[in-house]
């Protein structure tokens, strides 16, 4: 209470006795600082040399930069999680590959059984039910693969580019390899 | 700052340069855009300044291998594959040079494939070393694979014959 009086009361003062100089200097300063005297720009004489390496600021700074928000925060759309599941099916058939064929080539080393005639004999000692599951799992990915890969083969030419036909292709795609997986499951 | 604008000819001599005392408006829109939580999933790494701060980050150097010869190559080997791929299902099976054909164009599609990923996922300025063991590992399978799928058609009935007999069990 009492700064903001003494604040009027010298501002008031200001006003009545030196009106032209208040209003120039209001040009600059603010009434507040022209009130309580602060008004007058001050330089120390001596100045304390800044010793901190300048690039080293920048490399703090950069630690505070924000980072890419994840998948997480993105609306589950047909182009993205089509294309996730085009890579995710790939490396898939791929690794079953890479460990099948390594494994054959080591087994005869390990003792392991991998010809085709064991294998057949394998599968064919299964239930029904076993049967279609496992066909269906190794169908699924190869069929989305094969198919999802004609499109982008197709984006490659740049055709079929807008929002609207890669949501049909994508859907497309999506009923086909289901459909043509289980039917593959059942031959 | 509160108790100076209470008195009356500050708030008037105050009010044009300072609207925001007039109504409080935007700053809770300001507070909530930045009250969400901080997830870090992956924290930046230690940084460090190449050259003087102000230096444009480096342009890594270009080779047509690793662009443009790279890319028609691996859409080649996929465009190569949609008929090999396809025509079993027509044909029933394949004979052995098609069959090595589709093997080594697998291979190639694998490897390539595996690759990609390992470039995307694990960039060297984070986890180079780990990178590396990737890449390495991947030429080691992609050799093993590469091998034991010509002894299986050297000494078997084939991949897409196999495959046949397979799922006819």
């Amino acid at each position: 209470m009492f700064s903001q009086k003494v604040a009027q009361q010298s501002l008031r003062r200001l006003a009545v006795q030196q009106p032209l100089a208040m209003r120039s200097s209001m040009m600059g300063a603010s009434p507040v600082a022209v009130a309580l005297g602060k008004n007058i720009q001050t330089r120390q004489v001596t100045s304390t040399p800044n010793t901190e390496d300048p690039s080293q600021i920048l490399v703090k700074q950069r630690l505070n930069r924000p980072i890419a928000p994840h998948l997480t925060i993105y609306k589950p759309q047909i182009g993205w999680i089509g294309s996730s599941l085009h890579r995710i099916t790939g490396v898939a058939l791929s690794g079953t590959l890479y460990i099948w064929a390594t494994a054959y080539l080591a087994s005869p080393a390990l003792g392991w059984h991998l010809e085709s005639a064991s294998m057949v004999a394998a599968m064919g000692a299964l239930p029904l039910a076993a049967k279609v599951l496992l066909k269906t799992t190794l169908a699924l990915p190869f069929t989305y693969h094969a198919m999802n890969g004609i499109r982008h083969l197709m984006w490659d030419l740049g055709r079929g580019l807008t929002n609207p036909v890669i949501i049909k292709t994508g859907w497309t795609v999506v009923g086909l390899s289901i459909a043509s997986a289980v039917g593959l499951a059942l031959i | 700052m509160a108790s100076f604008a209470r008195s009356s000819l500050l708030r008037q001599t105050l009010a044009p340069r300072a609207p925001f005392l007039q109504k409080n408006v935007g700053v809770s829109q300001v507070v909530a855009f930045h009250a969400s939580a901080k997830k870090q999933i992956l924290p930046p790494l230690p940084q460090s300044v190449q050259g003087t701060m102000n230096d444009p980050a480096p342009i890594p150097e270009t080779h047509p291998s690793e662009g443009s010869y790279h890319w028609s190559f691996e859409r080649l080997v996929c465009v190569g594959l949609v008929p090999l791929t396809f025509a079993p299902f027509a044909a029933g099976s394949l004979n052995p040079v098609m069959d090595a054909i589709l093997c080594s164009l697998i291979v190639a599609h694998s490897h390539i494939g595996f690759q990609a990923a390992i470039v995307d996922y694990f960039p060297p300025s984070r986890v180079p070393k780990f990178r590396a063991t990737c890449n390495w590992l991947l030429r080691a399978f992609t050799l093993t694979t590469a091998v034991g799928l010509y002894e299986f058609e050297t000494n078997d009935v084939g991949v897409t014959e196999a495959l046949r007999r397979i799922w006819t069990a």
